[in-house]
């Protein structure tokens, strides 16, 4: 059964701009893939749809379907249980005022008893590395902690999916390293929509290109970044990482 | 972090005052500010007991006396306004000089509390005594998203300056039109991203 | 206004806290009730956003920093109930945090700031935008609002300063209301901004709040609007019956005093002592009336010229 299956996704903003055009695309169990494109290309759209977020009446119309089950109105709740989306800004998603209330935010919404709560907290914190920042105050906390935190917050949920929308964007180069290698530990099925071309060629075997709201290519990483001609086309370019491989 | 305001205290480490339970704390110092208003003022001695009362807490809780000082100081135009006016022009019900006294301890008793108290623990003593959960959350929002949108107004404020030549006083009015306006639709587009994390993770 | 511990005494204190505490809890009720799940991280972001704005310090008559209320600039945009509670939760944390307005004079703090303001304010903007259609309507009947409801709420805590016996209506009514005219010229202009960026990027916030809801909607407001017109009378209206002697003693003053106009003037004199002198009351109740009209005046002269330049655009 596929994780995702997305069938002709099309979406409009309030001005009428078309932001989706009709976006097929269907992913494995365990896949990890990179959604690239150039700013305005439709990404953060495409992911905030993954968990019901949009369109903001739900139909229920089969357009995007989450191992199998349609995002319909009655079933938000459990597709949100398996879909895990961190956020672009992680100020927006760090809204309780210490971490471990924040970590601990998912876990209450399922309805989770104390002793399940602290131990989730406490997994997830030790996953991205940030125990002992329980009682920190959100809003001190450097960039890199807090998306750290955010990613401790959705994995608290226990998620199958998990959706990242730039995770590394405004990160130091340690910051980004030690974030590459936080991912590659996780499991679970991963979007990970980024400009950071050279994460998306170490983490993710498949790529897909998003260009004005409409898939343009989908394939292996290796074959898609290293062809200059297709990236440049789209708004973005060959990463060079990339230019001291042999091709083979 | 905007330097505009003086924040928490920082800097005390852990003593016997961080340490005791906030409800204790804010107790306390509710108590002290309730007697301390409704005495009558020839209880001098009251007062005299209140303020070493608080000289001790600050001792122990290690808040510097400058620090208190800065605090007061900015508090206190109103008061001193209020002081002189009725010095000045006395009522003959309440003396200037017990306004004096009793408003400063007052102060004084909820800058100490204040600054030995995280906010995240008030928040959770006023969960406690029953304050509705929709006023809960809208304190903490608030709380979380005031530095944030300091901060966003200081940067959009600073790069409006840099590009602005006129005199100081136009410039002033002008620079505060577009930020405060912008501030709040961002504040608001803000707003709804919150939603929407919130949803994500199963809030309803 | 922000009025700190010590200054009003046990009678005023438990008073305006017990009206406060019955108009929030209203108030909070009518917003659970009919704001949409979707604004709900809006009250507390508004309310960041009110104590926020007021870090881009503004000066205002001499240097002291501007305090921006915000009540009616929120009843405009998500409501009388939210801006109840918004205001009321600046307060709080205002009151915790930074110290500013005492713990027990919270109940006096938030009846004016948070109730006044935000009930005249709502109930003035609704009043002038049906009058004066349109965007410009609109301006001007919140930069107006805005004026009136900060004046309003700082005579109503001229009131309780006065019945506390802390200083004497006579001194307390001319200076809070005058710097308050002064101050609440920028909480208009403010609120007039503020209203015209947000109909210019998120007209759809707007459109929320001008539909006239059904009985519901007018029965909450009524609720906390009662109380607030009641705690009104209770902290001014005593002082009020002043004013005709305030008004006698400035006719007197300036040799206005006619023989046939004496008697409609003198009021009966109030129980209590009125130390100080009558005319600044009078005096400051003339020139309150006169610059009413002049704000007034100023408010049309904003809304034109801010939507005109949105039209230029």
């Amino acid at each position: 059964m596929n994780a995702i299956e997305i069938t002709d996704l099309k979406y409009r903003y309030h001005d009428g701009t078309e932001a989706l055009r009709g976006v097929c695309f269907r992913a494995l169990p365990g896949e990890c893939i990179a959604l690239l494109g150039a700013n305005g290309s439709g990404k953060s759209t495409l992911l905030l749809h993954l968990n019901g977020l949009l369109p903001e009446k739900i139909n229920g119309d089969g357009a995007v379907k989450i191992f199998g089950d349609a995002i319909a109105p009655d079933n938000l709740e459990t597709i949100r249980r398996e879909v895990g989306l961190v956020f672009q800004d992680p100020d927006d998603q760090l809204f309780c005022p210490t971490v471990a209330e924040d970590v601990a935010f998912g876990p209450q919404q399922l309805g989770l008893s104390e002793k399940e709560i602290s131990t989730r907290v406490e997994k997830a914190l030790a996953q991205v590395g940030l125990t002992g920042f329980e009682h920190r105050a959100t809003h001190h906390l450097s960039h890199g902690e807090k998306r750290r935190a955010c990613l401790a917050g959705v994995l608290a949920c226990d998620p199958k999916i998990l959706v990242l929308d730039e995770p590394t964007s405004d990160l130091d180069p340690r910051g980004r390293r030690e974030f590459k290698a936080m991912l590659r530990t996780l499991p679970s099925t991963k979007i990970i929509a980024t400009h950071d071309l050279e994460m998306a060629v170490e983490l993710c075997a498949r790529s897909i290109i998003l260009d004005r709201g409409e898939i343009v290519a989908d394939g292996r990483t290796m074959d898609l970044l290293s062809d200059e001609k297709l990236m440049l086309q789209h708004g973005l370019e060959k990463p060079h990482i990339l230019h001291h491989l042999h091709p083979h | 972090m905007s330097v505009h305001w003086p924040g928490h205290y920082h800097g005390a480490g852990d003593n016997l005052v961080r340490r005791l339970p906030a409800t204790v704390k804010l107790g306390v110092a509710l108590g002290l500010i309730l007697v301390t208003v409704l005495l009558p003022p020839d209880q001098g001695m009251w007062y005299v007991a209140v303020a070493g009362l608080l000289f001790l807490e600050m001792i122990i809780s290690r808040i510097s006396v400058l620090f208190l000082a800065k605090r007061l100081l900015l508090l206190m135009p109103f008061v001193f306004g209020v002081v002189l006016v009725n010095a000045l022009a006395p009522t003959g019900r309440v003396n200037w000089r017990v306004l004096a006294v009793k408003s400063s301890l007052c102060l004084l008793t909820v800058i100490l509390a204040a600054n030995t108290t995280p906010f995240s623990e008030t928040l959770r003593v006023l969960k406690k005594i029953r304050v509705p959960a929709l006023l809960t959350t809208t304190i903490a929002l608030m709380h979380r998203y005031l530095f944030v949108l300091a901060d966003e107004a200081e940067r959009m404020r600073r790069a409006r300056a840099s590009r602005t030549f006129t005199p100081q006083r136009r410039f002033q009015w002008h620079a505060l039109a577009t930020v405060v306006g912008q501030l709040f639709v961002r504040a608001s587009e803000r707003a709804e991203r919150i939603y929407d994390a919130m949803c994500a993770r199963g809030w309803k | 206004m922000h009025i700190p511990d010590g200054f009003i005494d046990g009678k005023t204190a438990a008073t305006a806290a017990v009206i406060s505490f019955a108009s929030v809890g209203l108030a909070l009720r009518q917003v659970r009730r009919e704001l949409p799940p979707r604004k709900v991280p809006l009250l507390g972001l508004s309310a960041a956003f009110l104590f926020a704005a007021q870090m881009v310090n503004f000066p205002v008559a001499g240097g002291t920093s501007g305090h921006l209320v915000g009540g009616a600039l929120v009843a405009a945009l998500l409501g009388p109930g939210a801006a109840v509670v918004v205001v009321t939760t600046v307060l709080i944390v205002q009151c915790f945090l930074f110290q500013d307005g005492g713990v027990l004079a919270l109940g006096a703090n938030i009846f004016n700031m948070a109730i006044v303001n935000s009930v005249a304010g709502y109930a003035i903007y609704r009043l002038v935008s049906r009058v004066l259609p349109g965007t410009r309507g609109r301006l001007t009947a919140i930069a107006f609002a805005g004026w009136s409801a900060t004046v309003l709420a700082a005579i109503c805590c001229a009131g309780q300063l006065a019945w506390s016996g802390t200083i004497a209506w006579s001194a307390a009514f001319p200076a809070m209301t005058v710097v308050h005219m002064l101050i609440g010229i920028g909480e208009g202009v403010i609120s007039a901004l503020v209203l015209l960026a947000v109909e210019r990027a998120r007209p759809d916030l707007l459109s929320a709040v001008q539909k006239d809801g059904g009985s519901g909607r007018v029965g909450g407001f009524l609720g906390y609007g009662l109380l607030a017109v009641l705690g009104i009378a209770i902290f001014i209206a005593p002082f009020a019956c002043s004013w005709p002697d305030g008004l006698d003693s400035v006719a007197e003053k300036f040799g206005f005093v006619h023989k046939t106009l004496q008697p409609m003037l003198t009021a009966p004199v109030p129980d209590y002592q009125m130390p100080g002198i009558h005319w600044a009351v009078g005096a400051t109740a003339v020139a309150g009336s006169v610059g009413t009209l002049i704000v007034f005046a100023g408010a049309m002269l904003l809304g034109r010229w801010l939507s005109s330049k949105t039209e230029k655009r």
